[in-house]
């Protein structure tokens, strides 16, 4: 019925590789593969749709479709879950959408060597629900966790909400399987091992594999972590009367220095605000409560009550009230899959208009927090006010580093775009938003991203600003690896690796 | 497209632009892996998130019915994805505007046969449906002058003021069921009566998009309980308990005036009010589906576990009724009949699930679970039989099915 | 009484909480309605709204359960309801 958007050629040779049942070319199998979570931009969907989408289950199939592009010229994008934050697994040039949700087999859970190796195309949610009878648990957990996979929470090196206790995404990856842009099949891990947590043999390889959004090839296999399953789990919830007490007893509480420590949140009066609109714990909470901090600790029993006891001693002699089991037990259940709702939108006159989330995220020292937080909210500010369309849902900041929650922070602000005003103009002044917060975050000395990944317009712009000489590394690998840029080309502004 | 084919999906699009909206917008696709169809083909043309995004693209002018219709096929209606999206779980009931997954299906789907885009299984079905007054279900003769066969010897008058409606297929094909809760019935003490005609509930209809055809039979099936001054309707198939409290209520508005109920809902109170003794014990390892239509779309999910514990001898091991949401027989909204394969692959994992806990029966409590289930049953050695069966055999009555 | 009936799923006229926030069922919040002109509410009936908030504390509780054998409170840590000592 629809014209193929690719070559009865190319069509043959992918059928050939993957069967009929695995190569699609219809219009709304190609449209449904490259949006993202929004803003995408929605009025120009066209503009990044594949040329054909394909299903593999095998590692061969991914090497054999990666050197099918490489003799024909045609660009590679791999795509897990497709619910990334900066639209790594969207088409820029068309080509071949690679989707590895049909490589989703467990191949091997290792109770003696705790590691589970899996297929890229996973859901965190679905591989513990099968972990859980053994006592044991794969604990990377994402806002998306019961919708993201792992072969896009290596490609975009994901963030967990228990990851100072548990790690994140690159700290739960003994080894992997990659499909190289030449299509030559490697396993890279601590040195040459499998199950490895650190070896010291040649160049550390693994973590370039981490957050390339699919540039440098397509992961196959992952042999990841297993920790024990908790025993028990804690949350608190704090609230304060001003942000400047709340900001300094999460400092207080992000030093206690707990190992169970899985991560503290720290919310402003915006979020406050925002989560009074419509959230049950938070409508009829009294006018003075203007921040509040979330801690959340796992582990043994043994372990947290005491440490939690130490936790609740903290919070409350650094100015916190503690806001009940309700309110800490049930809004920290739910942040285990805490993605916006568009109802959550507000025009200025107060109406409910339907708005996408977009999280504007960034790395951040502690120290700087209270600054940055005043200088993002009055850019918000100015450009809800002009243009009408967005809305401010406020800012958290959350303990960022593995093990070593203490030092820097992951650091949001949400933003509301009413999508369905998308029109130039709008995106326009919405990327001008982006750059006044990602200057910001630069000039504070933190990362555009602690994340998300920073690929998106309005972020990838000032890529080689932050990463300066490195980012001459980037395009050096990138070249190096992928010689005829086929891999998820004009990513990361990488098409510069080729400029000579 | 003709005029009247584009002026139709202007409308559709204009009707379901918002809430396709709510869910593009969003981007959670928490749906996706609770959706039966999806855990089995793995395929995102199938996804719920791309049933909403459709919409927009078809907005754009990118996409039309005859793009999509087919794709919209691969859906059994079960209610997991609206029920696990943000939209609905965290503040539907506070916006009052839920996801509406289900309804965007059956509006698709009657938009394409409105366009002339028809389904030839589906088409071939509703037809005889038409013509048989009741559905043609496979291997056995459908007839409406057979639909009370299934009652023969048990003595049931008609008419009164409840009435047992009995799906197609219990009436046709597992007879066994509809005996086990008359029988049941019978030993409650609960008076009632059967339809003096009973036409198909018409729920299938609308669910493959044959809107029209579909208010046929509830305007008989309303006129023929009014007739016969029925005030409360008793449903032994949880697709017929939502027709009856979700498409009838739309076709007749405020003068809907029956009680509907759903006879695990009944059983258990019978049970709870001690009219009703289970005594014999069946002395099985046993796991309980829960079926879409009661758990996920109703809520209903505590009767049958409140009976299945009342069973003595009963080794029950339950999976609670939230592991469930991406539970599925495979068999509703239609798939089994336009994609069986679909439907026998989505049981075949359900009963994976089943044989992971080491049991040798699996109740159910839908009729239209129970075929594809029992199929993909018997190269486990896993049995599989109705909730009210099981009922009537641990309260000393008869179960046998019809012989005519 | 456990059937369904039409005439049962009418909510309450509602009461207000808050400037954006009324109530039609108890403990159970909902937005103001003159705040929806743009995106329309839907006829949703009685036993779906509580079906909804069932559901979700149902979900919530699972997810505790997913991540970690028992969930600590104040009574398990020795505290009071506000996280302060006991006296002694």
């Amino acid at each position: 019925m629809t014209t193929m958007a690719i070559s009865d050629a190319l069509y043959d040779e992918l059928v050939g590789i993957l069967g009929e049942d695995g190569v699609l070319t219809g219009k709304p199998a190609r449209w449904n593969r490259t949006r993202t979570p929004a803003p995408f931009p929605v009025h120009r969907w066209k503009e990044y749709v594949p040329d054909v989408v394909v299903l593999p289950r095998t590692t061969e199939q991914v090497a054999e479709i990666v050197r099918l592009a490489n003799r024909t010229g045609t660009p590679v994008v791999p795509r897990a879950a497709g619910t990334g934050l900066t639209d790594g697994a969207t088409p820029l040039r068309g080509g071949i959408l690679l989707d590895v949700k049909r490589m989703n087999e467990i191949r091997e859970i290792d109770l003696v060597d705790r590691t589970v190796t899996v297929q890229p195309g996973i859901n965190m949610l679905k591989l513990n629900e099968v972990l859980q009878p053994h006592g044991v648990m794969f604990p990377d957990n994402p806002a998306s966790y019961p919708c993201s996979m792992v072969g896009g929470r290596i490609g975009t090196s994901g963030w967990s909400l228990i990851g100072a206790r548990y790690g994140h995404t690159r700290d739960l990856v003994c080894s992997m399987e990659v499909v190289l842009p030449t299509g030559d099949v490697i396993r890279v891990g601590e040195g040459g091992g499998r199950k490895l947590r650190k070896a010291s043999t040649g160049y550390t390889i693994k973590p370039l594999f981490f957050g390339h959004e699919g540039t440098l090839g397509v992961v196959t296999e992952a042999t990841l972590e297993l920790v024990p399953r908790p025993q028990a789990e804690f949350a608190a919830f704090f609230g304060y009367r001003d942000y400047d007490t709340a900001w300094r007893s999460t400092g207080a509480l992000a030093k206690s220095g707990f190992a169970t420590l899985a991560g503290v949140v720290l919310f402003d009066e915006w979020k406050l605000a925002y989560l009074r609109r419509d959230d049950e714990a938070y409508i009829e909470q009294p006018d003075w409560l203007k921040s509040v901090v979330a801690v959340a600790m796992y582990g043994n029993k043994a372990e947290v009550v005491p440490a939690a006891r130490e936790i609740m001693r903290i919070g409350r002699e650094s100015g916190g009230s503690y806001l009940g089991d309700e309110i800490s037990q049930g809004d920290w259940a739910a942040r285990h899959d805490r993605y916006a709702i568009p109802l959550h939108g507000r025009l200025r006159t107060g109406e409910v208009a339907p708005m996408s989330w977009h999280c504007e995220d960034a790395a951040l020292n502690y120290s700087v927090l209270p600054r940055v937080r005043e200088e993002w909210h009055a850019i918000a500010d100015h450009y809800i006010r002009r243009y009408g369309i967005f809305d401010d849902w406020g800012m958290f900041a959350y303990t960022n580093g593995a093990y070593k929650p203490w030092g820097d922070y992951l650091v949001e602000i949400d933003i509301g775009i009413w999508e369905q005003k998308l029109d130039d103009e709008m995106w326009e002044a919405w990327l001008n938003c982006k750059r006044e917060i990602t200057e910001v975050t630069l000039r504070y000395g933190g990362s555009i991203s602690a994340c998300h990944g920073a690929s998106r317009a309005g972020d990838v712009e000032y890529v080689p600003q932050e990463l300066g000489g490195a980012f001459d590394v980037m395009k050096k690998i990138k070249r190096a690896l992928d010689p005829n840029n086929v891999m998820n080309p004009g990513k990361y502004l990488l098409d510069q690796a080729y400029e000579d | 497209m003709t005029t009247e084919a584009e002026d139709q999906q202007r409308e559709f699009v204009e009707r379901w632009r918002d809430p396709a909206y709510g869910c593009f917008s969003s981007g959670h696709k928490f749906c996706r892996n609770v959706c039966p169809v999806m855990q089995v083909t793995q395929n995102e043309n199938h996804s719920p998130t791309a049933f909403h995004a459709n919409i927009v693209a078809m907005e754009q002018g990118a996409l039309t019915v005859a793009d999509v219709a087919e794709d919209y096929v691969h859906c059994t209606q079960c209610g997991a994805c609206e029920l696990r999206c943000p939209n609905t779980l965290m503040a539907g009931d506070f916006y009052r505007a839920r996801t509406r997954t289900v309804d965007v299906v059956k509006a698709m789907r009657a938009l394409a046969v409105d366009s002339g885009i028809e389904q030839p299984n589906w088409k071939r079905w509703v037809e005889a449906t038409v013509d048989r007054k009741n559905e043609p279900v496979l291997d056995v003769p459908v007839a409406q002058e057979n639909v009370a066969n299934w009652a023969d010897g048990l003595g049931l008058g008609v008419g009164g003021e409840t009435v047992l409606f009995v799906d197609c297929e219990a009436a046709f094909y597992r007879t066994t069921l509809p005996r086990a809760v008359a029988r049941i019935l019978q030993k409650g003490g609960v008076d009632f009566g059967l339809m003096r005609e009973q036409w198909c509930c018409g729920g299938p209809a609308a669910e493959m998009g044959y809107v029209a055809r579909s208010r046929e039979f509830a305007v008989h099936n309303v006129a023929d309980w009014r007739g016969i001054g029925a005030s409360r309707i008793i449903t032994l198939d949880p697709h017929d308990y939502i027709t009856f409290t979700e498409d009838y209520p739309k076709y007749f508005g405020v003068d809907y005036e029956f009680e509907i109920v759903h006879i695990t809902e009944l059983v258990a109170e019978l049970i709870r009010d001690g009219k009703l003794s289970l005594m014999v014990p069946i002395e099985r390892v046993a796991t309980y589906h829960d079926p879409c239509r009661l758990n996920k779309r109703k809520g209903i999910h505590k009767s049958p576990r409140e009976i299945l514990r009342a069973i003595p001898g009963l080794d029950f091991r339950d999976v609670d009724h939230v592991t469930q949401w991406s539970y599925c027989s495979g068999a509703g909204g239609g798939l089994s009949i336009e994609r069986p394969e679909i439907t026998a692959a989505i049981s075949q994992q359900r009963l994976d699930r089943a044989a992971a806990l080491d049991v040798d029966l699996l109740v159910s409590a839908c009729v239209w679970s129970e075929r594809p289930l029992a199929a993909a049953g018997e190269t486990r050695d896993i049995e599989v039989r109705d909730l009210m069966e099981l009922v009537a055999e641990s309260a000393g009555l008869e179960v046998t099915a019809v012989t005519t | 009484m456990f059937g369904f009936r039409l005439s049962a799923q009418k909510p309450p006229d509602p009461r207000r909480i808050t400037d954006d926030v009324v109530m039609r069922f108890d403990h159970i919040y909902e937005v103001d309605p003159d705040k929806m002109a743009i995106f329309g509410q839907q006829d949703i009936p009685a036993w779906d709204t509580h079906r909804i908030v069932d559901s979700r504390w149902d979900h919530l509780a699972w997810m505790h359960q997913h991540f970690a054998d028992t969930v600590l409170g104040m009574s398990d840590l020795g505290l009071n309801e506000d996280g302060s000592e006991p006296e002694q």
